[in-house]
């Protein structure tokens, strides 16, 4: 049964990424049909390649990573939709543990899709409100009482979000901690301008010495 | 058919640019809902309370204003160089703000928005639309084996297993890594210069505990929450707790920056 179904979002999914990859490309096509002008290639090919020497490589750990915490539906919808680590990811995160689902579950499998397409659709509509809205919103939005908060946004994301996870699971927590820490004190720039290459290593250093934790039985 | 269109700030404005933006966010709605109403029918299928369905909707809406806003904010931050169609459009479908800013820094280094010219914006809009899409790729080609011969099998396993503590790992990885980007920011980071809605190549280094500050306070909020949903049985708060945290941590922001703080 949950075969069954798994297989037909399987189906489903591979439809969803193939239109949204040509959706995607709606926007730069009609521009050069319209003005009949081609992209500069060689600057082309060469932003491409820089770009993908980071993102090739982050693709594949994405897909590994975040997959098997969204489950089927949702992994193909929110590797259309974007914003994973910052959005979707944190979202289905909180949606699971305030319905206490668990991971490779049909029941999280449920929760995780909902989570992932409401957010999405709450993005979308807000830019959408946003663009419509554009010349009232930017002076507020770009004022400089305001610009705090959305410049940390991602730290109260992930504090607040911390906490569940951190409450759980304080012996992992340990190790972790004091590698960032000492991570941070000797190359603070380094931190916080790779922070897309840190997530990775940082969730398998963790994987690795919780397993190793796991072996001893300490945990 | 071609139009003789020679200004590009009449393409980054152009009517048809806001009606793909339109398309795109129907596109991305329709899905959406199909999935969502999927997922409805199958939680009927294996007899899910109605309450769960319905926690999770609340929950991801209220989640995800904040964060939204955030994104919206790129739109802004963007608009100068490209317009605000195309913004609109990348970070609806697969997009992200660092990454789109880092395609524009590539793809368009040195161009500023009373410098560039048609040819610059097509290859702008290509770069920072082929460049994201591995992600995607990987997902279509690769997903379906690797759920099969690695998920699967990591949760299978009956007893004593490490399955859920592997993926409970992951999470403390990625909140670790993020706590480390607020906690490093107390000694330096490098802000680089953004101009029309990309970056110049130029930076400074400054120095902040404001980030520090609201990661606490937005773990300490959560804490609090958590004790009035669970203790006290508060039980309306459960779905907005990771929402009010983080507003109260970004509050924190504001209050400081009104101090002079940043």
């Amino acid at each position: 049964m949950q075969d069954l179904y798994r297989e037909k979002m399987h189906t489903y999914g591979r439809i969803f990424i193939v239109m949204g990859i040509l959706v995607m490309f709606l926007a730069p096509t009609l521009v050069w049909i319209t003005t009949g002008i081609a992209p500069n290639w060689a600057r082309l090919g060469a932003g491409v390649f820089t770009l993908s020497i980071i993102f090739l490589p982050g693709g594949l750990i994405e897909m590994m990573t975040y997959s098997p915490i969204l489950g089927t539906s949702a992994t193909y919808l929110a590797f259309i939709t974007g914003n994973l680590v910052n959005l979707k990811v944190p979202c289905v995160m909180n949606a699971t543990e305030i319905c206490g689902t668990k991971i490779n579950t049909p029941e999280n499998e449920v929760v995780a899709t909902v989570s992932v397409a409401f957010s999405s659709i709450t993005t979308v509509l807000i830019i959408t409100l946003g663009v419509i809205l554009l010349i009232p919103l930017r002076p507020i939005l770009n004022s400089t009482v305001l610009q705090p908060a959305f410049n940390w946004v991602i730290s109260a994301l992930f504090g607040a979000l911390g906490y569940k996870y951190f409450r759980h699971n304080w012996k992992l927590v340990i190790a972790p901690m004091v590698i960032i820490i000492a991570l941070s004190l000797a190359m603070p720039t380094f931190v916080n301008g790779n922070v897309t290459i840190l997530i990775p290593v940082m969730a398998i250093l963790t994987v690795l010495i919780s397993l190793f934790m796991f072996k001893k039985k300490w945990i | 058919m071609i139009l003789a269109i020679t200004d590009v700030n009449v393409v980054k404005e152009a009517w048809w640019l806001y009606a793909i933006g339109a398309f795109v966010t129907l596109f991305i709605i329709s899905g959406s809902l199909f999935f969502a109403y999927k997922a409805y029918q199958r939680s009927k299928e294996l007899g899910m309370p109605k309450e769960h369905v319905r926690k999770a909707v609340v929950s991801s809406v209220s989640f995800s204003i904040l964060p939204s806003i955030g994104i919206f904010i790129g739109v802004i931050t963007m608009s100068g160089l490209l317009g605000i169609p195309l913004p609109w459009i990348r970070l609806s479908v697969l997009g992200a703000l660092h990454y789109e800013l880092l395609a524009v820094n590539n793809a368009a280094e040195g161009i500023m928005a009373s410098s560039m010219t048609i040819q610059d914006f097509v290859t702008i809009a290509f770069t920072m639309t082929i460049a994201i899409i591995w992600g995607a790729l990987f997902t279509l080609f690769m997903f379906k084996k690797y759920q099969k011969s690695v998920v699967d099998k990591a949760t299978e396993k009956k007893g004593r297993t490490f399955g859920p503590l592997l993926f409970q790992s992951v999470f403390i990885g990625l909140v670790a890594a993020y706590f480390g980007d607020a906690f490093s920011r107390i000694f330096g980071y490098n802000v680089r210069e953004i101009v029309d809605g990309a970056y110049t190549g130029n930076s400074t280094t400054q120095y902040s505990f404001v980030p520090l500050i609201v990661f606490v306070v937005s773990f300490m909020a959560m804490m609090g929450f958590d004790w009035l949903v669970k203790e006290k049985k508060v039980k309306w708060l459960e779905n907005f707790q990771l929402t009010f945290s983080m507003i109260l941590g970004m509050t924190v922001a504001v209050l400081l920056g009104l101090g002079g703080i940043y």
